[in-house]
């Protein structure tokens, strides 16, 4: 996983951790927390070191300040003193710009929120070194910035930061030096000052930046018609359509009624309104591991789930030949990189993986494309992979909605962008006219 | 109905609802910390029977009381050291240890006693019968209390939502688990002695009766909480105080419906409750 890496992060410091999914920064993150241990080597601390975990490790049904002071609790006799505690969180609070109810259950939070929960629940235990894994992936723009501000406070305070990320344009604003890694040994190691951006991202996949084709506009006829749509508790009275030939962008923040829309689409949520849309559909869910495959089968099996039909011999039997051919016309067409297709998916990186799902969805050629957050925590050599197969299915005439958290993505794709914010459609962008700003203010104000 | 016959009834309640109210609080432990705990039956059956034997041998009844919470606490441990150590699916762990401790008696009364089905009369404490019901209620409040005030609960509770946060707050969380399990078994075995020793003062084979399986879903009914599922396992004592109470009153009802009223109450309670209550996370799942 790693060789021979070393890395050092100074007292007040905000040092950039980037690299490809796969390339070990969470290990690396796991091993320097004194999570992980490493088979050989040593971890030299001064003080505390604190991990913020990608995938939040907090307690949902626990409220804010249980979840900051478990484990070393403010005690009155035999007792919790929940006075203190919840005096001790609105202060830390206080000091870092990271207020939050105390009493507040966890799982009644957002996802921004959370992230501060876990932030104080770190910050707690005075770490003199603070890493965070991939902080901004689930945040929107306002919270980002908002993040960056914390992170601001707890250097002036004397704290290094480890930021893991692959979001470049975070580390040119924020880092004072960045160390790239590359499956598993360091390849670059330098002040932000002397290198750039081109540079980072050739160090980090290690050659040259995919292209993604250029748009061919092309007008089709409308082939996706939704006419206020309500699905109960997440979306009102909702209505968009999409052309043949169109991709469809929605901006948003997490949670505003995306999940809703997109399972409305693909018929997997009762709703009212009406939808028209082409029975030929591909779907690429949000959540790889919960929605899109089941880690523990094969390549083969995976790439035939919920399109059995496509490898079937009369109508009940599976050709397994067939199956066999289809996904290795997936896996050649969407480089999925695997030792065979035969292997369990698990054991492919994420990236891998996430190409097979989207190659599952587009191999059809489906008139209509459901594509929500197809690129969610996989690097950028995949991430170009994904894109270009977008655009060509577009080329090739299909409908597509793509639904992202990251307006870059939807910059680069999309013909049109709506932004949806509390379950309605609160303002369009068309002709490729987009505005960062007004796009971003509408997704929290609206 | 005349007074005295409603406080009869409501003592009797009492005396039948708390060994499933001991058993539930066991439930109530362990679940919380994590491991699933279907074993209460079996921990019951290993508490009743040890406590039987000793009492017979010592002729000692609080020995055999002690034993007989010890043998609970001793199978308890075994759970949990099956479902933390070894990674063992905690219900197949559980439902080895019923069919372990059931077979396990029948076996001991062969063995030992030369008798199937029942122990000689033993020396039994059933002057202290309601000196346990008390306790049982107590027990009830105060592990309300820990659960919810003190650190080791808060830290219990932890183990059983989230285990991989427990452990980075500094937090074993195999050993909660496992200390978890061995205290639920010491309060099933409680509530087998209290059938062994408190009421009656012999060992039978079925006299458990699927109350560990009732104080499991008094667990469930009583969302987790101590006192919740000390609640409800007193009202499952209640219907068999029925029971007992209406039995060859109501010609046209046969008795043996009568006798199945508790589990019937306790099936429509878990039909009700099942999708509404949500269990404690990480409960059944083993870790790292």
């Amino acid at each position: 996983m790693l060789d021979d890496v070393d890395l050092t992060c100074e007292a007040g410091e905000i040092h950039a951790l980037v690299g490809e999914n796969g390339a070990g920064k969470s290990t690396l993150a796991g091993i320097a927390a004194g999570e992980l241990s490493a088979d050989a080597g040593e971890v030299l601390r001064d003080g505390r070191i604190g991990l913020v975990h990608q995938h939040f490790a907090l307690i949902e049904r626990l409220c804010v300040w249980e979840n900051v002071v478990l484990g070393h609790e403010p005690r009155r006799l035999a007792t919790i003193d929940r006075e203190t505690a919840r005096t001790f969180v609105r202060q830390l609070g206080e000091r870092y710009g990271l207020d939050v109810d105390p009493d507040a259950l966890v799982e009644d939070l957002p996802v921004g929120i959370r992230q501060r929960v876990e932030l104080l629940r770190e910050l707690a235990r005075n770490p003199s070194i603070l890493i965070l894994d991939e902080p901004t992936a689930a945040l929107s723009p306002g919270e980002v910035e908002r993040l960056f501000s914390t992170i601001a406070r707890l250097t002036e305070n004397g704290v290094g930061v480890l930021v893991i990320t692959h979001k470049l344009d975070e580390v040119f604003a924020h880092a004072g030096r960045v160390t790239v890694l590359r499956r598993g040994i360091v390849v670059e190691r330098r002040p932000i000052a002397e290198i750039t951006r081109e540079q980072v991202a050739r160090a980090m996949i290690g050659g040259d930046i995919p292209s993604i084709p250029p748009h061919e506009r092309t007008n089709g006829a409308v082939v996706v018609r939704v006419r206020e749509l309500a699905v109960p508790g997440a979306i009102e009275n909702l209505s968009l359509h999409i052309a043949a030939g169109e991709i469809l962008g929605v901006a948003g923040v997490e949670g505003n009624g995306q999940s809703a829309l997109a399972d409305a689409l693909a018929g997997l949520t009762p709703f009212r309104g009406s939808v028209e849309r082409p029975t030929a559909i591909g779907i690429i869910p949000q959540d790889r591991l919960v929605e899109a495959v089941i880690p523990g089968w094969s390549l083969v099996e995976n790439a035939m789930l919920g399109r059995e039909r496509a490898a079937a011999k009369g109508s009940w039997r599976i050709d397994r030949a067939a199956a066999r051919a289809q996904c290795t016309a997936i896996v050649e067409r969407f480089d999925v990189r695997t030792t065979s297709i035969d292997a369990p998916l698990a054991t492919l990186s994420g990236g891998n993986q996430q190409k097979l799902v989207v190659g599952r969805a587009l191999i059809d050629n489906p008139a209509f494309v459901i594509a929500y957050n197809p690129t969610r925590g996989i690097d950028i050599g995949a991430t170009a992979t994904v894109h270009t197969e977008l655009l060509a299915a577009r080329n090739r005439g299909a409908a597509i909605l793509l639904i992202s958290f990251e307006l870059d993505e939807l910059f680069a794709l999309s013909d049109r962008i709506v932004v949806i914010a509390r379950g309605a459609l609160r303002g369009e962008f068309t002709e490729r006219r987009f505005d960062r700003d007004a796009i971003g203010r509408l997704m929290v104000n609206a | 109905m005349t007074l005295s016959l409603v406080l009869s009834l409501l003592a009797l309640a009492l005396v039948r609802g708390t060994p499933i109210l001991l058993a539930s609080l066991g439930g109530v432990l362990s679940e919380r910390a994590g491991i699933v705990n279907i074993a209460l039956e079996g921990e019951m059956t290993a508490g009743a029977f040890a406590a039987a034997l000793i009492s017979f041998f010592t002729r000692d009844p609080w020995i055999g009381a002690i034993g007989g919470v010890a043998v609970g606490a001793a199978v308890g441990f075994a759970l949990g050291f099956a479902a933390t150590r070894w990674r063992v699916d905690q219900i197949v762990a559980g439902m080895g240890i019923n069919l372990i401790c059931t077979g396990g008696a029948a076996f001991g009364l062969i063995f030992v006693f030369n008798q199937a089905g029942v122990t000689p009369q033993v020396p039994a404490i059933n002057q202290a019968l309601w000196a346990m019901v008390v306790l049982g209620i107590v027990l009830a409040a105060a592990l309300q209390w820990v659960l919810s005030r003190t650190p080791i609960g808060l830290r219990l509770r932890a183990c059983g939502e989230n285990p991989h946060a427990a452990r980075a707050a500094g937090i074993d969380p195999l050993a909660v688990r496992l200390y978890a399990s061995a205290i639920a078994g010491a309060l099933a075995g409680l509530g087998g002695v209290f059938l062994a020793l408190g009421e009656l003062n012999l060992y039978s084979d079925g006299m458990i009766a699927g109350r560990g399986f009732i104080a499991l879903a008094a667990v469930i009914f009583g969302r987790w909480t101590p006192l919740g599922a000390a609640g409800v396992a007193l009202i499952f004592g209640l219907l068999e105080a029925l029971q007992f109470a209406l039995q060859g009153n109501i010609a046209w009802l046969p008795s043996d419906f009568l006798q199945a009223l508790p589990y019937i109450a306790a099936l429509i309670a878990l039909l009700g409750a099942s999708g509404r209550y949500r269990p404690p996370a990480a409960e059944g799942k083993p870790y790292p």
